[in-house]
């Protein structure tokens, strides 16, 4: 097959690719990021480059104007070298994302009169071990077992190959003085994870993770097993977003080549990065942590373990740790579910409660911006987070600027509305009152976007309490967790009818309740058996299969929803 | 045995709309149409009166229609190359409405003009006496472009003006709202789009008794059984008391069954489909006479003969019997 | 009236022991509301509840299944006055009515005819359920020739219409092993004709004109052991009969079960075919479990045939047409290859548009499990790949010299993969809507 030369304007040398090669991957041989928001699916328009000579063939040019193609635009997701070409990449949009997680942390108090001995698994002892002597010429391993059974009681202790021959040099070093660390596990056989010299380990604590991977964030919580002290919390964003903004895109992008493996590093990167800070923090060494949980949904728990799930995690972590991924119930409903069931104690209380949780945060597009929004960093931001938008939309739709349909009123006779490229749009903020060199605005897809967002969503709590044959309104509380949920105004949700309308002492702010469930699993076995229950009482109602979903869907994709008699307050509001 | 039948009292009814204006009225009509008023279901009489009937209207164009089948044009002949003649030609056909649709070109292949819209509708009034529904050709630019002059040339006529839809229905709103005119709102068979644009409409301060809602329909065989249920479903919202629900409904088994393939292709088509105009005619008739079923206040047909059965089924239904 | 899934799970132990094969109990009872699965599917159900939910599912309207010498029309067991609440079950058998005063060789062309005739509609073949035979000479010798005539033509189910018990006993005396359906009962000869259905072990249809007589016939007819009726409301008028069967439904609905029975109407107008075809569109929607027509005639029966169809499809399942490739306007091996999906409102609209063009293309309807082009790509219901495999499947490659391949506007994203899977082919991008189409092959397409 014919073979191209592909030159980059940040590349020195050119690149040699068959005819056909997508322009992603030429970039990817020059080691060049090209951001893939949509996963590579030609929807998203974020990897558009200049093809400034060369041919090339675009499949699509969804997202292109004519005029982008006449310049020379062209997606690099969709577009196939069929010629020696030379290639501007535009500089990569700083995303700027606000870290909501860590301002949020919940509330991890340890549970009243914990034990970490009998509360977990993990369990460390010091042996003082008898040399041994011409009398007694038991081997390491056997005398190191014996002296274990008699200080613990424990009948078996299993460890692996490496583990036994570097007993040796550890007893010895040690002047058989030593601290073994060991999950008890079940059956009464004690796996050994770790051999120390005694004294190493009177200084180090005994760490455990409590992990949750986010579509957007990942969280990770070290904690003292001992005395169940959450020690750091950290929350990163995910590095799989540059291969897929939502669940969808990245399964995309898995499913391509070798798409999977690089999710899988990226995901890991992001874990590990965090670990290894904290553990230069806290002067540790990763081999101290002897213990982790795992939450996510049920996309970012396969993407990182693969199926099976019996490989290396990769974790930063003592390799002969246990790792725990927390049981989920479906394909939608996640160990992050589950766990957040757990520690938002839904199941303690007999109250009617709605317990919302995996709201990822909603952006839109860059050009986009609301005069209220903060800026983060000294960076002109680029687009504005789910909660800026709901208050700017509720704020448009409450003054006449929007119709109960989401359509700018065009009939107001202020310059601020006009017809843009893609119909009709508000201009928040002209060029000059902003760093930019193009008029800020908010156009009618904008608006469609968060409308089919919070529909989805209404939709969903209409289906579920009809499945249960209860009338949404009668919730008596309504959880919201998620690292989202702290910044939504729930007068503002309310008014563009995202959540049901009810007194707002009835909503209730969780945080991250996925990984404070899995801090709660890892520091106590029994509420690790309880999220296995929650897994197997819960019932998964598939909304897509629902008919109802639809007509739930369609009547809340307005403002507030077609039925205004269920938002009395907003009817009141308007009136 | 005693029975007790099991009546309905519903809560709710359909709003009462009125086309068409007389002299009197601030109009030119000698007739006009009331339609609407229901307090229950379709010819339920055992349950409550049907204040007014429902109304067969037959669709004309502003010119000679490209697409139409061979069986309506040989029927209609040569009116059909003249608007005004055309209008009397339904009238005398029995219609009690005319709708008058506009195409994006006149006879000679030129792109409308607001001028040619207006003279149009002139004519098409001097000609007939009876109310007229006038609907643009479906763009919205060339929409606004035709109704606004429209709805401003004649003033108090009580026309119905459309099509409004979701994205479109401020500036026809609008005129009609200036000039006391009706509009029709066309959404795409689903109940709370119909309900969503009703709202929108009212919103703008227009009086519910000047819209009429089209919810769209299928033909027969081809997603009639989509059209039936939405319309069922509207009219028991609005019996059960949901204002924006409560508009009488009209819709076009005419246009819909007419560019069905079995309506329009004669020749090659299996043996088991029959008679080509006589199953043109059913078409449309079937059609028609299931959605009267379902609840339409107003079917807008194409063939004169199918106007005749669906009239007759009307009268037949009206007919309230003791029970 | 049937339980909703919260009200079963109360009945059921609520252990989520997972026998039955679902994650709990609360799903199981969803399941048995929809009735996808059997309540015996639970080991641990109790008597008690067994009882009650056996009870709150008996169908509130008798199932008549009418059996003819080789093939059976089962209308009945509808639950709903509205089919958007839920699908209508049975579809109302259409019958051609032949009376005995006409010519032997009328009647055997009538019956022949109607019997062979089948209609294909989306892919499903329609066709004529039965005769009704009438004794209008009231003469048992004649109308015993016309059953025979009509036996000896076709094999499908039969119902006998005279009021002479005699004369029904006689004709009945042609049929072997059959379940006809003979009517009617009315005040005078009930009894007589409660005998005979007995005997014959028959359905009985029951006329009368109001709602109360109706009720007390069926009543006097259930206590002679005759289960299986039909209910002939015998109003004037379409107004009327449209009361009669709104009444009988709404009561049946209630559990009133002297009314628990399907109907039956006639459509036949003296002739009147135009007549016909609405009286039959009218007894169709609103909820006639038999319709006799008195004309045979392609374009009426296929109409009223399709009618049918359409009202008795699941609201709940989207319909769907058979999978291939369509010939549109006579296509030549250079013209334009199309793909949709065969959801049949997307394929009605794709096929419409390109047929009222007048432009030649093959349409190829892929297999996206009756979803819309968008919801199917969604779904992941309609790919490169499964449009790769129709198209292969259906040999398109063989019948056209141009390989050009149009993919909805909606799917552009596609046309990367759907080149690797189908190298040989051009992918070109069509509108989003099937309206653009015509303009989109005249002027991207020559």
């Amino acid at each position: 097959m014919a073979e191209y030369e592909v030159r980059f304007d940040s590349h020195p040398e050119p690149i040699r690719v068959p005819a056909g090669t997508l322009l992603v991957e030429v970039a990817q041989q020059a080691g060049i990021e090209i951001q893939q928001p949509c996963g590579g699916q030609g929807r998203c328009g974020r990897c558009a480059v200049i093809v400034e000579s060369g041919q090339v063939r675009r499949r699509s040019i969804l997202r292109l104007s004519k005029a982008d193609v006449e310049a020379g635009y062209a997606l690099a997701c969709q577009t196939v070298i069929e010629g020696d070409a030379s290639i501007t990449v535009p500089p990569p949009e700083a995303i700027q994302r606000r870290l909501t997680t860590d301002h949020i942390a919940p509330e991890a108090a340890i549970p009243e009169g914990y034990d970490a001995s009998r509360a977990q698994s993990v369990r460390r002892v010091e042996i003082q071990l008898t040399p041994p002597s011409m009398d007694d010429q038991t081997d390491d391993w056997g005398r190191l077992c014996a002296s274990f059974r008699r200080e613990t009681g424990v009948e078996r202790l299993n460890a692996s190959l490496d583990q036994i021959r570097q007993l040796g040099a550890t007893l010895r070093s040690s002047d058989w003085h030593v601290a073994l660390t060991f999950d008890t596990g079940q059956n009464g056989e004690a796996r050994l994870i770790r051999t120390q010299p005694a004294d190493a380990a009177a200084d180090t604590p005994l760490c455990g993770l409590a992990i949750d991977i986010g579509t957007t964030t990942v969280t990770v919580w070290m904690v003292d097993l001992l005395t169940g002290q959450v020690m750091r919390q950290a929350s990163e964003y995910n590095q799989q977003i540059a291969r897929g903004e939502d669940v969808i895109s990245r399964i995309i992008y898995a499913s391509k080549g070798n798409g999977g493996t690089e999710l899988r590093e990226m995901v890991l990167g992001s874990i590990n990065g965090q670990i290894q800070t904290a553990c230069e923090r806290a002067k540790l060494a990763t081999d101290d942590i002897v213990k982790a949980t795992i939450t996510g949904n049920s996309t970012m728990m396969v993407l990182l373990l693969g199926i099976p799930a019996d490989i290396d995690v990769g974790i930063a972590m003592n390799s002969a740790g246990v790792v725990d991924p927390l049981p989920g119930v479906a394909s939608y409903v996640g160990a992050d579910i589950t766990a957040g069931v757990l520690s938002s104690e839904l199941r303690s209380s007999d109250d009617l409660t709605l317990f919302i949780d995996a709201i990822e945060e909603v952006w839109i597009d860059g050009g986009t911006y609301e005069p209220d929004c903060r800026v983060i960093g000294n960076v002109a931001a680029r687009g504005i987070c789910g909660s800026g938008l709901i208050s700017l939309v509720a704020e448009m739709f409450l003054t006449g600027l929007l119709d109960k349909g989401g359509n700018i009123n065009e009939t107001l006779d202020t310059p601020r509305v006009r017809r843009g490229r893609h119909g009709p749009e508000y201009v928040i903020a002209w060029a000059a009152e902003s760093d930019g060199a193009e008029d800020i605005v908010i156009a009618r897809v904008d608006i469609d976007n968060l409308l089919r967002a919070k529909a989805a969503i209404y939709a969903g709590f209409i289906v579920l309490a009809n499945s249960v044959g209860v009338p949404l309104e009668t919730a008596e509380r309504v959880l919201i967790g998620g690292s989202f949920g702290k910044y939504i105004n729930v007068e503002k949700a309310v008014q563009i009818g995202l959540l049901p309308d009810m007194p707002w002492e009835r909503f209730h702010f969780l945080g991250n309740t996925s990984v404070k469930g899995a801090y709660l699993a890892l520091i106590d076995s029994a509420a690790r058996d309880e999220i296995a229950e929650i897994a197997s009482a819960m019932t998964y109602i598939e909304l897509s299969a629902d008919n109802t979903f639809y007509e739930a869907f369609t009547s809340a994709l307005f403002l507030p929803h077609t039925d205004l008699s269920r938002f009395p307050s907003v009817e009141a509001a308007m009136a | 045995m005693s029975i007790e039948i099991p009546k309905d009292k519903w809560p709710g009814a359909v709003q009462t709309v009125t086309l068409g204006a007389t002299a009197e009225q601030g109009g030119t009509r000698t007739k006009v149409v009331t339609i609407g008023g229901e307090q229950t279901l379709p010819f339920m009489h055992f349950e409550s009166e049907t204040p007014n009937r429902p109304v067969i209207a037959m669709e004309m164009s502003s010119s000679r229609p490209g697409g139409w089948s061979q069986v309506l044009q040989d029927t209609w002949g040569d009116v059909l190359d003249d608007p005004a003649k055309w209008a009397q030609a339904c009238e005398q056909a029995g219609a009690e409405l005319i709708v008058l649709m506009f195409g994006l070109t006149d006879a000679d292949d030129n792109p409308i003009t607001p001028d040619f819209a207006v003279q149009t509708v002139k004519a098409v009034l001097e000609a007939t006496g009876l109310p007229l529904v006038v609907l643009g050709p479906g763009q919205v630019d060339i929409d606004n472009a035709i109704l606004v002059p429209i709805a401003d040339a004649t003033k108090g006529e009580r026309l119905v003006l459309g099509l409004c839809e979701e994205g479109n229905y401020r500036t026809i709103v609008a005129a009609a709202m200036a000039n006391d005119h009706l509009v029709l709102g066309r959404t795409p068979m689903d109940v709370n789009l119909a309900k969503q644009l009703n709202i929108l409409m009212t919103d703008m301060g227009l009086p519910r008794d000047r819209i009429i809602m089209d919810p769209t329909t299928g033909a027969l065989g081809y997603g009639i059984e989509y059209g039936y249920s939405v319309m069922e479903r509207l009219r028991l919202a609005a019996l059960q008391g949901d204002a924006m629900t409560q508009l009488p409904l009209m819709v076009n088994p005419g246009f819909e069954s007419w560019k069905t393939k079995e309506s329009k292709v004669g020749e090659g088509v299996p043996d088991a489909w029959g008679d080509w105009a006589e199953r043109g005619v059913h078409w449309e008739t079937v059609t028609a006479v299931s959605l009267i079923e379902a609840g339409a206040d107003v079917v807008v047909l194409r063939h004169p003969d199918s106007l005749t059965r669906v009239k007759e089924s009307i009268d037949e239904l009206m007919a309230a019997e003791p029970v | 009236m049937a339980l909703s899934g919260i009200q079963i799970y109360k009945m059921l132990p609520q252990t989520n022991c997972k026998e039955c094969g679902f994650p709990t109990c609360l799903a199981f009872s969803m399941k048995l509301a929809a009735k996808q699965v059997e309540l015996g599917d639970c080991p641990y159900v109790t008597d008690e509840s067994k009882q009650q939910l056996a009870e709150s599912s008996a169908p509130p309207i008798r199932l008549i299944t009418l059996k003819g010498k080789d093939a059976e029309v089962a209308v009945g067991n509808e639950v709903v006055l509205f089919r958007h609440e839920k699908k209508f079950v049975n579809r109302p058998g259409v019958l051609i009515r032949v009376a005995d005063t006409d010519e032997k060789e009328t009647i055997t062309a009538k019956v022949e005819a109607a019997t062979a005739y089948i209609v294909d509609y989306v892919g499903l073949d329609l066709k004529l359920d039965g005769f009704a035979v009438e004794a209008a000479s009231g003469d048992a010798a004649t109308f015993t020739a016309a059953v025979d005539a009509v036996r000896k033509s076709s094999n499908l189910p039969l119902i006998l219409v005279g009021n002479d018990p005699a004369v029904i006993e006689a004709g009945l005396t042609v049929l072997d092993g059959e379940k006809p359906l003979i009517m009617g009962a009315n005040a005078e000869n009930w009894e007589a004709m409660a005998d005979l259905a007995k005997k014959a072990e028959t359905a009985l249809g029951v006329e009368a004109g109001t709602l109360e007589e109706l009720a007390e016939l069926t009543e006097k007819i259930q206590g002679k052991g005759v289960e299986d009726m039909v209910l002939h409301p015998t109003g004037q008028g379409m107004s009327s009969s449209l009361a009669l069967q709104t009444q009988i439904r709404r009561l049946a609905l209630k559990n009133f079960r002297p009314l628990g029975y399907p109907t039956i109407a006639f459509a036949g107008s003296g002739g009147n075919p135009a007549k016909e075809a609405t009286l039959a569109a009218h007894s169709i929607c609103k909820y006639a479990g038999f319709v006799v027509l008195d004309t045979f005639s392609p374009e009426l029966v296929y109409s009223v045939l399709v009618l049918r169809e359409n009202i008795f499809t699941d609201p709940q399942k989207p319909i769907q047409v058979l999978p291939a490739i369509y010939e549109i306007n006579d296509p030549k091996p250079d013209d334009p290859v199309l793909v949709t999906t065969n959801f049949s409102i997307t394929y009605f609209s794709v096929a419409n548009e390109v047929e009222g063009s007048g432009l030649p293309a093959w349409l190829v309807v892929a297999d996206a499990e009756g979803m819309s082009v968008l919801t199917a790509w969604a779904a992941g219901k309609f790919d490169a790949e499964s449009i790769a495999k129709a198209v292969k499947q259906f040999g398109v490659g063989d019948k056209v010299s141009k390989k050009v391949i149009v993919l909805p506007g909606h799917v552009a994203v596609l046309s990367g993969e759907l080149e690797e899977e189908l190298p040989d082919w051009e992918i070109r991008v069509g509108p989003r809507e099937a309206v653009d189409l015509p303009g989109y092959m005249k002027s991207a397409l020559t």
